[in-house]
């Protein structure tokens, strides 16, 4: 059958089933943006609310960190970045506002290429600006350690890499809105397991759903997590990306990131300091360190006061209800990080929006 | 010749003229070009002129499928044959960064020359200046084209249902070059769609009457095209998710890289509007052309009182497409 007709079909089911007033997050900005995309958000019925999570890298990555990347520039390096950090602002600038008076900032698509950079540059040196979740993390892990064995001694990492599950305690022993399910990010998942995500409903007793990024996949997803709320249950768990994602998940990856990072507690933009929530080098490569190598120490969080990304990451309010969006705030003229990335759930409804259509 | 361009090539003397004769001359060689004159003389018909012009700076320079020289005419060319003209004389102005490859240049010149040569376009003067090395990144190539309508082709007002057809699969060139940017190793063909899309409109000629208007989808790709479109009609667009032309692998690769197909550019597609009772005459003719093959009619007009365009998707939801604001870039994850 077509996917098409499937996606109109489990549409239909999910309507029938969805009686009471339903809020279900999904946690990840990839997710945020395909259900956009793919127009599903227009289809659901009114009563079933969707929030948008804390899962976009650009969104979490604190400003003191964009100041510090800021701060490394004014030094004769390269500096090298995923797409969308070259945009987000830091207490003062973004990385994008040095972009016309200088040639040396790169963006690249994999962490790998800055090794690259790195040796086609012996007399300079390459700074790599990481962001990015369990997802990313691995990538970046294989990059340092390949860079330590090559004794790349011009290349160093300035490194944004959160952890997802501290952040969702934080969101569900705090919510402030009632969370009725869970669709959880089937990329984190294929690298951790599909097991990393089980307490959510075995502590907080909230039906989750491990998905894949496909329209179908999502529709499954909202199915699944809407038909077992209507039915009472409240603790469901289910993986419904088993294609990609296994219950221990990717070991090989897993053993890099940990031969590599240390947890300890992170910065997160908007929301502040959560305990154990972010990959650090440790000891052994601990001169691959950009903020040390460069002598810099990234000032004490600092709040952005001038938008409410943080309530909308953590579910509170929906991004059309922040005083900006739209208005002050547009992916032209991003105030806050959550216009900015393409996964930012702002931007995505932006974007996709429906406009009374 | 040397293997690197100098100053001296940019400065109207020896070394200019050096470059002029055998690499401009060689490749360009048209008899108005080489009276050598200081602007290139032609007479034209009593008919209406299409006159364009356009800069291009693409990195990198080549990539599957053209470079920037083929671009650039290409350009031209297609700005005029959109706007219903014949492309008859071209200019070029070079601004070349010193120490660029010379053996790079004649690659770029000669693709130029080629282009000329498939679509009967001449480039009849040109310029070439030479800046010092950390000035520029490059190369940069400026060309002007003039054309003569043919077939009394002009726009019409846009009406509620008239139809919006591409003339081939789209952002085959954003794709290309994102790959080649980003250094991703993807299998399956990838190559621009550059190329003269002059042959398709020449012959859609006795359809002239039942087309309205004709647009290259290039920077911003066609959903800031329909964007620009529904604007000036003052009308609404809605286009449907499973009538779009995409590759698979093209349609991969952007989910990879989180570029949405729709806002990348394609270099040698046209996406027009034509009256409902001819659209399928009109999508059967651009068939049987070549690089037609995959033509196919994506939407249509409707009238509420806003300019918007939005999609259809396969899901059967909705999904408005607004102007590009920015330049898409990678995703991270």
């Amino acid at each position: 059958m077509d996917n098409g007709i499937l996606i109109k079909k489990m549409i239909n089911e999910i309507q029938k089933s969805c009686i009471e007033k339903l809020n279900i997050m999904e946690v990840c900005g990839t997710h945020t943006q395909a259900i956009s995309r793919s127009g599903i958000r227009s289809l659901l019925p009114p009563n079933l609310v969707l929030l948008s999570g804390p899962g976009c890298p650009v969104c979490v990555t604190d400003e003191s960190l964009i100041d510090a990347a800021v701060e490394i520039l004014r030094n004769d390096i390269i500096l090298a970045t995923f797409g969308d950090m070259v945009r987000i602002r830091g207490s003062l600038e973004s990385i994008s506002d040095q972009l016309h008076k200088r040639k040396n900032i790169f963006v690249l698509y994999s962490p790998l290429d800055c090794l690259e950079l790195a040796r086609d540059n012996p007399d300079k040196q390459v700074v790599f600006f990481a962001a990015g979740f369990e997802t990313t993390a691995p990538g970046i892990a294989l990059t340092v350690k390949l860079a330590y064995e090559e004794n790349l001694h011009n290349l160093s990492f300035l490194t944004s890499l959160k952890l997802m599950p501290p952040v969702l305690h934080k969101i569900l022993r705090e919510k402030q809105k009632k969370i009725h399910g869970l669709i959880c990010p089937g990329h984190v998942a294929a690298v951790m397991g599909a097991g990393y995500f089980r307490f959510v409903a075995g502590e907080y007793g909230i039906n989750a759903a491990v998905c894949g990024f496909e329209p179908l996949d999502i529709a499954s997803g909202l199915l699944f997590l809407t038909k077992k709320i209507s039915s009472g249950y409240e603790s469901a768990f289910a993986n419904l990306y088993e294609s990609c994602v296994s219950e221990e998940g990717n070991e090989t990856a897993r053993e890099i990131m940990m031969q590599v990072f240390d947890i300890a507690d992170g910065n997160w933009r908007g929301i502040g300091e959560i305990k154990k929530s972010e990959l650090f080098l440790n000891e052994n490569y601990c001169s691959f360190d950009a903020l040390k190598k460069f002598n810099i120490r990234p000032d004490k969080f600092v709040s952005d006061q001038r938008c409410n990304c943080s309530d909308v990451i953590l579910g509170n309010i929906m991004p059309y209800e922040c005083r900006l969006f739209g208005k002050a705030c547009t992916p032209q003229k991003p105030a806050g990080p959550c216009m900015i990335s393409s996964e930012g759930s702002c931007s995505a409804y932006y974007r996709y929006w429906e406009a009374g259509l | 010749m040397e293997e690197l361009i100098r100053l001296s090539h940019g400065d109207g003397g020896k070394y200019t003229s050096i470059l002029i004769n055998e690499l401009f001359y060689k490749y360009f060689g048209n008899e108005i070009l080489l009276k050598g004159s200081d602007s290139a003389v032609f007479s034209i018909s009593k008919r209406k002129l299409a006159f364009s012009t356009d800069s291009f700076v693409v990195k990198p320079l080549f990539f599957p499928g053209g470079d920037i020289g083929k671009l650039a005419v290409c350009g031209t060319i297609n700005d005029l044959s959109v706007s219903g003209a014949k492309p008859l004389y071209l200019s070029a102005g070079f601004i070349i960064e010193e120490g660029f490859s010379i053996s790079d240049l004649s690659k770029i010149v000669r693709s130029m020359g080629q282009i000329c040569k498939e679509t009967g376009a001449m480039i009849i003067t040109g310029d070439t200046k030479v800046v010092e090395k950390g000035d520029m990144d490059g190369l940069c190539i400026n060309t002007a084209g003039i054309g003569v309508v043919e077939n009394s082709y002009m726009p019409k007002k846009i009406k509620k249902g008239d139809r919006i057809i591409i003339t081939g699969s789209i952002a085959e060139h954003g794709t290309a070059i994102a790959l080649e940017r980003y250094k991703i190793k993807a299998s399956g063909t990838f190559a621009s769609d550059c190329g003269p899309v002059y042959n398709i409109i020449r012959s859609l000629a006795p359809f002239y009457k039942g087309i309205k208007l004709m647009r290259d989808p290039t920077r911003g790709g066609v959903a800031t095209a329909l964007n620009e479109i529904s604007a000036s009609a003052g009308k609404g667009i809605r286009i449907y998710e499973n009538t779009l032309p995409i590759r698979r692998e093209v349609n991969a690769v952007c989910s990879i890289l989180g570029l949405d197909p729709l806002y990348l550019a394609s270099e040698g597609r046209v996406i027009l509007v034509a009256d409902p009772g001819m659209s399928q005459e009109i999508l059967e003719c651009i068939r049987s052309c070549k690089d037609g093959e995959n033509s196919s009619i994506i939407g249509s007009f409707f009238d509420n009182g806003n300019s918007l365009v939005y999609m259809e998707t396969e899901a059967g939801g909705r999904r408005l497409l607004n102007t590009l604001e920015f330049p898409m870039l990678p995703r991270i994850c």
